[in-house]
């Protein structure tokens, strides 16, 4: 060993260390919080003056708004689960799952591996745990914002709306992780993996299934702080999303073990 | 390691019946023109595509074999020792640090451990390809133009690790640059359209493809032993190619070994220096992909 190696030190690596220096030393990690923070802070703030911004570009026309409540305050928040949230959460992990887009890290990952859940498990754990966290600290700063604007939210309804945000995320991510294995490029798997998550919602329309939906989830958070639903009353779509992941990453595996590079 | 029959058919091009022979602890260079199928068959070998049809015999684990692409592509952020780090954690988890500095300084990049790999030139990841390929200390190594981003230097530096690897492990490699296949390689193999024209030992199709010649530089007028030569039954030709040299081409190169001496004898030629045409890889290629044409 030379003297330029000895003076070297690293951390052991390993699949799972790999996607932590993925978020933590490009700019993903940053990019996902500071979304989700920045519409934490953001949506209190129009719920609280959102008579007053009218009135400003308005041009004279004076539009009466109710007063803002605390479930208002946080619900514009949770709305970000359908909008932009998910699309940087996509966005990232698509990034994560497309490793077949280049042919030389292919070949390194696929010939090292012995199964591709190697690859596919610390991807969706790590990816699916950030967007998650990323996606509470928005909610508490949503939260700690409304409260001090408008007026505390109901814990118990907070703390309900965070899980079923959680969950769907990574119902999302694993969503992707199988786009990924449907096309190459992650230009390509994000526009796949944004047509299923913004396209079944159009499912939720026929009523009798729309409760049982991962889509349920995004519509949840309002539902739960107003008082309108209980938890419970998520409980199918909770299944339904959990058991839909997994057949998505198991679906991912499956394809990657015929995929040729 | 032995195919049989080895096919894969992407509808007219691709790879026919390949049938390669690589014996153990040889360093078998794989040579062709663009298109010919050595990347196919390489991947084939290290199982990232499936053959239509035919075997492939390795009596070796999967973590045994170590590939390297002809552009090796890492994550940008990771520095190089955590790259073959993680390739140490795939392959050799029980292997320690010490394999990856030793896999670094073997592939010339002891000195660039700590920088991260984005800002890599090809030669250097090149030379990382290499670095993770040996981590993991394998038996058999596939390796798909190894030489084709260095500068001479760095040829010369890769061929001789190669080159040192010969008896302790197998080393398939593909190269267009047939003075490096020539220089380290003791088996060879000739694809062509996807089929197998030659195989066996480099020095043996050398001497199978080559007429043998000889420039013979003499003093004195050289046109009466050009004639003596050419009324040869085992010369082919015999020319004067300069002012003092004849070239002899002959039948065999035993022929022209015993005949030419006696031939200059005989006519009492003073003889200045009897140098056969060097012999190259290049030549046989040409010579064996020409009379296939």
């Amino acid at each position: 060993m030379t003297a330029a190696t000895a003076r070297v030190t690293w951390r052991g690596m390993n699949l799972w260390r790999l996607e932590w220096l993925r978020l933590k030393r490009t700019p993903r990690a940053l990019t996902m919080a500071a979304v989700f923070v920045f519409f934490g802070l953001l949506e209190p703030i129009l719920a609280r003056y959102q008579s007053q911004l009218f009135r400003h570009v308005g041009n004279g026309v004076r539009i009466s708004f109710p007063p803002a409540t605390p479930a208002a305050g946080v619900s514009g928040y949770f709305g970000e689960l359908a909008g932009t949230g998910l699309i940087v959460v996509v966005v990232i992990a698509a990034g994560a799952f497309t490793f077949d887009a280049h042919h030389g890290l292919a070949i390194f990952l696929r010939t090292r591996v012995t199964g591709f859940w190697q690859l596919i498990a610390p991807r969706f754990t790590v990816n699916a745990a950030a967007a998650a966290l990323a996606y509470v600290l928005g909610a508490l700063a949503a939260w700690y914002e409304t409260s001090l604007l408008i007026g505390a939210p109901a814990a118990g309804g907070m703390l309900a709306a965070m899980l079923c945000g959680a969950v769907y995320l990574g119902y999302a991510v694993a969503v992707t992780a199988f786009a990924a294995t449907i096309v190459r490029s992650t230009l390509a798997t994000v526009g796949i993996a944004l047509a299923v998550l913004f396209a079944l919602p159009i499912a939720g329309v026929y009523h009798p299934i729309a409760d049982w939906l991962p889509s349920a989830l995004t519509d949840a958070p309002a539902a739960l702080l107003s008082g309108t639903h209980q938890l419970s009353h998520y409980l199918p779509a909770f299944a339904v999303t959990v058991a839909v992941s997994a057949a998505a990453l198991t679906a991912a595996v499956l394809r990657l073990r015929t995929r040729e590079i | 390691m032995t195919t049989s029959g080895l096919t894969r058919d992407y509808g007219g091009a691709g790879l026919f019946d390949v049938g390669l022979v690589v014996p153990r602890g040889s360093i078998y260079g794989l040579v062709g023109p663009n298109g010919a199928g050595k990347t196919t068959l390489l991947s084939l070998l290290s199982a990232t595509r499936r053959p239509d049809r035919g075997t492939i015999s390795m009596h070796i684990g999967h973590n045994r074999i170590a590939v390297c692409p002809d552009v090796p592509e890492f994550d940008g952020w990771l520095t190089a020792a955590e790259v073959t780090d993680l390739a140490r954690s795939l392959v050799a988890p029980a292997a320690g640090r010490q394999a990856v500095a030793t896999a670094l300084a073997a592939a010339g990049l002891a000195g660039s451990a700590g920088r991260r790999v984005g800002g890599f030139s090809r030669g250097m990841l090149q030379r990382l390809g290499l670095a993770c390929a040996l981590v993991g200390e394998p038996e058999l190594l596939i390796l798909d133009e190894p030489t084709s981003a260095l500068d001479p230097a760095g040829r010369a530096e890769m061929l001789s690790l190669v080159a040192a690897m010969r008896g302790r492990r197998t080393v398939i490699f593909s190269s267009h640059i047939l003075a490096d296949v020539q220089r380290i390689a003791d088996q060879v193999g000739i694809l062509r359209d996807g089929r197998l024209l030659y195989q066996g030992a480099t020095k043996d199709l050398i001497d199978t493809y080559l007429e043998p010649s000889w420039l013979v530089r003499i003093a004195g007028d050289l046109h009466p032993v050009a004639a003596a030569l050419a009324g040869e039954p085992w010369a082919t030709r015999a020319e004067p190619v300069g002012a003092d040299t004849i070239r002899v081409d002959a039948t065999s190169i035993e022929a022209g070994e015993r005949g030419i001496p006696a031939v200059l004898a005989g006519c009492g030629a003073r003889q200045v220096s009897c140098e056969p045409v060097a012999a190259d890889l290049e030549s046989a290629f040409l010579a064996l992909t020409g009379a296939s044409s």
